[in-house]
């Protein structure tokens, strides 16, 4: 099992296909935070986002089989979290807000930071103030660190769609924190 | 005392993983997305032909009907086939959907797939009508009676069976 985590995730994928099914654990140990700061973005209620995550552990389990282990598993997963929570949020039309108590653990010891705090709260408030179009790829962009091809493989848009709706996410950021902070 | 409160730590590895190890979820088999993946390239080919077939039909018996004008256009709309256009687009929107499957279909511009896509129908459909498909098959094998199901019914005009509209063959 220690040799599993110097695997790349294409490769324990191939190892839970064909040797190990219990490898899939380690998947989750890499994926479950990110996921669920994700998953709880795009919903704006952490545990909406948990149920979202767990559900696609699950599927991405159940169709690992379909899984192109030449491409990137990291935008696979997030397009099953993506999916899943466009069902559940088409299901709930409405939008939940987002609890602005929520802290993501960024693994990152902030407490006694007291302004960095408040940056933080306060973006957090203007991203979930932006409509999901443009909140989901600011969120992967700049909270999930993705590549504009990722984003792309991910939301299943052009490359310059991405761009495009980074460069107006970012302005509308900009507007909606404006606002907020007067 | 902080407001804030941490985000529950739900144990998915725990969760999951026992659900795994009870066999309660279990991967599909690799066959179940090959034939999956088969089934979406015939259904586009399938679709593709088809909607060339019935382009190429909605040609063909636009050209028989010969021009709109006057009482023909009634006559025209009273005994054209409709379902057969009908069923030409409905055949391209579902190949449109198929296409959209794929990876490409976000990775180019969709909506020049999708002009392709049309296009290329139409022109592969021009290109049989105008190769005479349609009259070789009208007259012999076996789509003879097919081509007369759609076109062979006997129109009558205002003033009595005229002949001037008639089709040529």
């Amino acid at each position: 099992m220690s040799d599993i985590a110097t695997l790349s995730d294409e490769e324990v994928i191939a190892v839970v296909r064909t040797k190990d099914k219990e490898a899939y654990a380690e998947i989750i140990k890499r994926y479950q935070t990110k996921l669920l700061r994700y998953a709880s973005h795009i919903m704006g209620d952490e545990h909406m986002g948990a149920d979202v995550v767990q559900e696609s552990f699950i599927k991405a389990y159940v169709n690992l089989n379909g899984f192109d282990t030449k491409k990137k598993f990291s935008s696979w997963i997030y397009r099953i979290v993506h999916n899943e929570a466009m069902n559940i949020l088409g299901k709930h039309k409405k939008q939940q807000p987002m609890d602005d108590t929520i802290e993501f653990d960024s693994g990152i010891n902030i407490e006694d930071d007291f302004i960095k705090n408040e940056l933080i709260r306060h973006a957090h408030h203007c991203l979930e103030l932006m409509p999901i179009l443009y909140r989901e790829p600011l969120s992967l962009f700049y909270l999930e660190e993705k590549s504009y091809e990722e984003i792309s493989d991910i939301l299943r848009i052009p490359m310059g769609t991405v761009g495009t709706r980074v460069n107006r996410a970012k302005g509308m950021m900009k507007k909606l924190c404006q606002k907020n902070a007067a | 005392m902080s407001k804030k409160r941490s985000v529950a730590s739900v144990d998915f590895e725990k969760t999951i993983m026992a659900k795994v190890k009870s066999n309660e979820i279990s991967m599909k088999p690799r066959w179940y997305f090959v034939l999956g993946s088969l089934f979406m390239v015939a259904g586009i080919v399938g679709i593709s032909i088809g909607a060339v077939f019935l382009t190429n039909i909605t040609l063909f018996l636009f050209r028989q009907h010969g021009p709109m004008g006057g009482w023909r256009l009634q006559s025209m709309i009273q005994s054209f086939p409709l379902w057969v256009p009908l069923l030409a687009v409905i055949s391209i929107i579902f190949g449109i959907a198929l296409l959209r499957k794929y990876d490409f279909s976000y990775k180019k511009n969709f909506l020049l797939i999708i002009i392709g896509f049309i296009v290329s129908i139409i022109l592969t459909a021009f290109f049989l009508d105008f190769m005479g498909l349609n009259e070789m098959w009208a007259r012999q094998g076996p789509m003879r009676r097919f081509y007369q199901s759609i076109d062979g019914k006997n129109i009558t005009l205002p003033n009595g069976q005229g002949q001037g509209w008639m089709r040529k063959r």
